[in-house]
């Protein structure tokens, strides 16, 4: 049976969690790192880095690095606008259409960046599967988080990145609940909560009622365009002030700011003052900047207690997620707001992760303990005559959910009518997100308003909508293909599929003939050290055979010379070589520097 | 199928309008347990889509039922069918504008909505006017006071008929009984609908 995985898909960083034995795990690189940050760098040769390395490439190679990709998901050009000049990458698109992002000369649309993203989570997990030698190590089935705000649009954008990566998406999730079922595991705890996620690029405000091991979500709020990045966008604007705008202000060097930048606000979580672009910066200082944005996040708070018909005296217990809650005033104000101390004992980068694990575990095994029941954020509608839109299914209402409409015709004789699905709060069609248009045919032709059209809007338990129509009279139903207004076609996935595969075999390539590289140089290193060694003339002449030293110097200078050819086969064999040639000479260094241990002398002098 | 059934069975509930919360939530966590895709991923694609069906109608259910309002609306059109509802000529109609009796002014609120509406006037003559805004509050807020009354006499009233039909359900009381009872509590169903409408009006002028 292949691996199922939790993903965390965020807007700096991104994880990977899978369950063992009933306990999530995230999954880490070797040096302990859980967090892959969200960045995706297309070199000029093709390859494609992500996480640390297309971080770094963000200082080197900025107009060919995208980060913060999450922001674009599920948006139109126009939606964009405004804050495309923030960043080193192209965004551009059609009008009306979906966006895309121009790395070097070649362009991708968000959910492809995503995709690259969660490919890398993909093969990191493999890797550790295959490392721990489980049976099957292959993973191709993940749930994956959202913001609780997350329109259908940005929800249907995720679910497409997964499945361009070649993963079948299992469930859409939200992340403030993924992190109460992380915290509601090991606690076991029956009454409200409250759970302030305060990311890189969103933000979010649930209230959950938790019993019987159900977590019932009862309202959700929040704003998919609130977060660290925009407090890093107001430190910014205070540094670029400083230095002369011109020549120096390359993309590099707002991407050397930038860093200095999350630095700082790092730092201030920890100390009262630090430095930024030589100046001090005290933390009254950085609060006083940052107020507005925190202060963005209240009203949210407001309106999902409102909804859910509580005061906030009712909330047993407020949990913090993402990376900004970090921020000591964004805590001092939830704890104002909610009048209790927070809890943020889990690390609040990782129990999105672990939630969505635990939630992969529970559709794969089918176990009843748990349950989340979660509720569509925005209300559903669509629009009447007038402009005006007509709420089908409202907000916060648990999911899956279904609502319908009768509609009819206006003129004499009318075939068609045009459905346009909308999705938001406001009374006008203008001031709501358009999801989707799609044109009912082959009604029979009545005088007007004879004809009744049943609009049915089914919400799935991943907070995806689809909508079906029926002319009741006649009992013809249609099939509806709704088009998605900012939103790939089932056509254009499978294209960017098919398209990876062919690029992931070029990066799959390039990434190999690294990895035999660093094998390479490392046997290399040890070799070269053990003949350096001041014990090596004598264990030459005592311990080694008849010309073996020579048969290694002369395969180490044999690696040396492949070692920087395209050719990962050759520097694989000449690395086995000198790895075969080497393990006699291997041993006797081990059994010395054990016998002199043994015999009181101090191993660093060997 | 779940169709064929009516929110209040649904449940196993008896069609009452006073529920115990605390057994609503509990029976609504029990049949989630028992119908929430979660639970059907591997399952036929059949038993998904029951599975989906279920699940959704059993939320419509529990939305509707821990509501005291939407319950009785709901109650109301359970008991007399479709015909308050949907009947009509079907019309591209939003909700609200569309609910019945919403246009027709209820017979009990008369007076009320005649003084209302003269003080409305009055209000929107003398901001035409230019009359400072503190002058125009005090007015709105006086007018307000009667209607205000008049919703607090309608909730006691709504909850002594929901009373007498709990208790009219409970020793089987006959078929004419039990629709007089949904009678009054139709009138003043309407009522309380179009008393919420004119506080809504208020607020609209208070915040202009």
């Amino acid at each position: 049976m292949s691996k199922v995985v939790g993903i965390d898909l965020g807007t700096t960083n991104s994880l990977v969690a899978y369950v063992k034995d009933g306990v999530p795990i995230v999954i880490r690189d070797k040096s302990g790192d859980g967090l892959v940050p969200s960045v995706v760098s297309v070199a000029e040769n093709g390859a494609v880095h992500v996480g640390r390395e297309a971080q770094r490439r963000l200082l080197i190679d900025a107009q060919r690095t995208a980060y913060s990709v999450k922001r674009f998901m599920g948006k139109g050009r126009e939606d964009v606008q405004n804050e495309a000049e923030h960043f080193p990458f192209g965004v551009s698109g059609e009008a009306g259409g979906v966006v895309r992002i121009g790395l070097g000369d070649r362009e991708f649309t968000p959910p492809e960046i995503s995709a690259f993203i969660l490919r890398e989570l993909k093969r990191r997990a493999e890797e550790h599967f295959a490392e721990h030698r489980e049976v099957d190590n292959e993973v191709d089935r993940a749930v994956i988080t959202v913001p609780a705000y997350f329109n259908d649009a940005q929800r249907t954008a995720t679910r497409d990145a997964g499945r361009i990566a070649g993963l079948e998406v299992l469930r859409i999730i939200n992340e403030p609940t993924a992190a109460s079922l992380a915290y509601g595991l090991d606690k076991r705890h029956t009454g409200i909560i409250a759970v302030y996620d305060l990311g890189g690029g969103t933000f979010d405000i649930s209230i959950l009622r938790v019993e019987d091991g159900v977590f019932q979500v009862l309202s959700t709020n929040g704003d998919t365009h609130l977060g660290g990045d925009d407090i890093d966008v107001l430190l910014m604007d205070r540094v670029l002030s400083d230095v002369a705008s011109g020549s120096s202000r390359t993309s590099e060097a707002v991407q050397e700011i930038r860093k200095a930048v999350i630095q700082a606000k790092v730092d201030l979580s920890e100390r009262d003052e630090t430095t930024l672009n030589g100046k001090r910066l005290t933390r009254a200082e950085f609060e006083a900047i940052i107020k507005p944005i925190v202060d963005r996040t209240l009203e949210p708070c407001r309106q999902a207690l409102a909804d859910a018909g509580l005061q906030p005296s009712q909330i047993d217990e407020v949990v913090l997620v993402g990376g900004s809650t970090r921020i000591p005033l964004v805590r001092r104000k939830v704890e104002e707001l909610f009048g209790k101390t927070p809890h943020s004992e889990l690390n609040p980068d990782e129990v999105v992760a672990l939630g969505a694990a635990v939630q992969a575990d529970i559709l794969i095994t089918g176990n009843r303990d748990m349950l989340l029941l979660d509720v569509t954020p925005l209300s559903l509608g669509i629009e009447t005559m007038g402009g005006v839109m007509s709420k089908i299914i409202l907000r916060n209402s648990t999911i899956p959910a279904t609502g319908s409409e009768m509609f009819t015709t206006a003129v004499d004789n009318q075939t068609a009518v045009d459905i346009h699905v909308l999705q938001g709060e406001r009374e006008l069609v203008a001031d709501n997100r358009s999801l989707a248009r799609f044109k009912l045919r082959g009604i029979p032709p009545m005088p007007a308003g004879l004809p009744r059209v049943q609009v049915q809007f089914q919400i799935d338990a991943n907070g995806i909508l689809s909508v079906t129509a029926r002319e009741e009279r006649t009992d013809v139903e249609q099939t509806i293909e709704v088009k998605p207004s900012y939103g790939l076609t089932d056509e254009e996935v499978e294209r960017m599929l098919v398209d990876s595969f062919e690029h992931a075999e070029a990066d799959f390539a390039a990434r190999l003939l690294i990895e035999a590289r660093n094998e390479a140089e490392s046997v290399m290193a040890a070799t070269e050290k053990s003949l350096r060694s001041p014990d090596f003339s004598e264990i030459d002449k005592t311990d080694l055979a008849p010309g073996e030293r020579q048969k290694i110097e002369s395969v180490l200078a044999g690696l040396k010379m492949v070692l920087n050819s395209n050719d990962r086969e050759t520097i694989q064999k000449w690395t086995h070589a000198l790895n075969d040639v080497t393990q006699h000479l291997a041993e006797v260094m081990m059994n010395r520097s054990v016998h002199a241990a043994l015999s009181g002398k101090n191993v660093n002098e060997m | 199928m779940a169709r064929s059934a009516d929110f209040f069975s649904f449940l196993g509930l008896p069609r009452k309008l006073n529920l115990d919360m605390a057994d609503l939530e509990q029976r609504y966590r029990a049949l989630s347990r028992q119908f929430h895709p979660d639970y059907f991923y591997n399952a036929p694609a059949a038993e998904r889509r029951a599975s989906l069906e279920q699940s959704s109608y059993l939320n419509d259910a529990y939305r509707t039922l821990r509501d005291p309002i939407r319950r009785l609306e709901y109650l109301l059109t359970l008991e007399e069918g479709a015909a308050e509802r949907g009947e009509g000529a079907p019309a591209k109609r939003d909700r609200g504008a569309g609910a019945p009796g919403v246009n027709k002014v209820p017979p009990a609120l008369l007076e009320e909505v005649f003084a209302l509406n003269e003080e409305l006037d009055e209000v929107r003559e003398m901001r035409a006017g230019g009359a400072p805004a503190d002058q125009l509050k005090g007015r709105l807020e006086r007018a307000r006071l009667p209607i205000d009354a008049k919703r607090a006499d309608h909730e006691a009233e709504l909850q002594e008929l929901s009373t007498r039909w709990d208790a009219a359900l409970d020793r089987g009381a006959p078929d004419e009984e039990r629709r007089a009872i949904l009678q009054s509590l139709r009138e003043r169903f309407l009522e309380r609908n179009y008393i919420a409408n004119l506080l809504a009006g208020i607020e609209r002028e208070l915040s202009l």
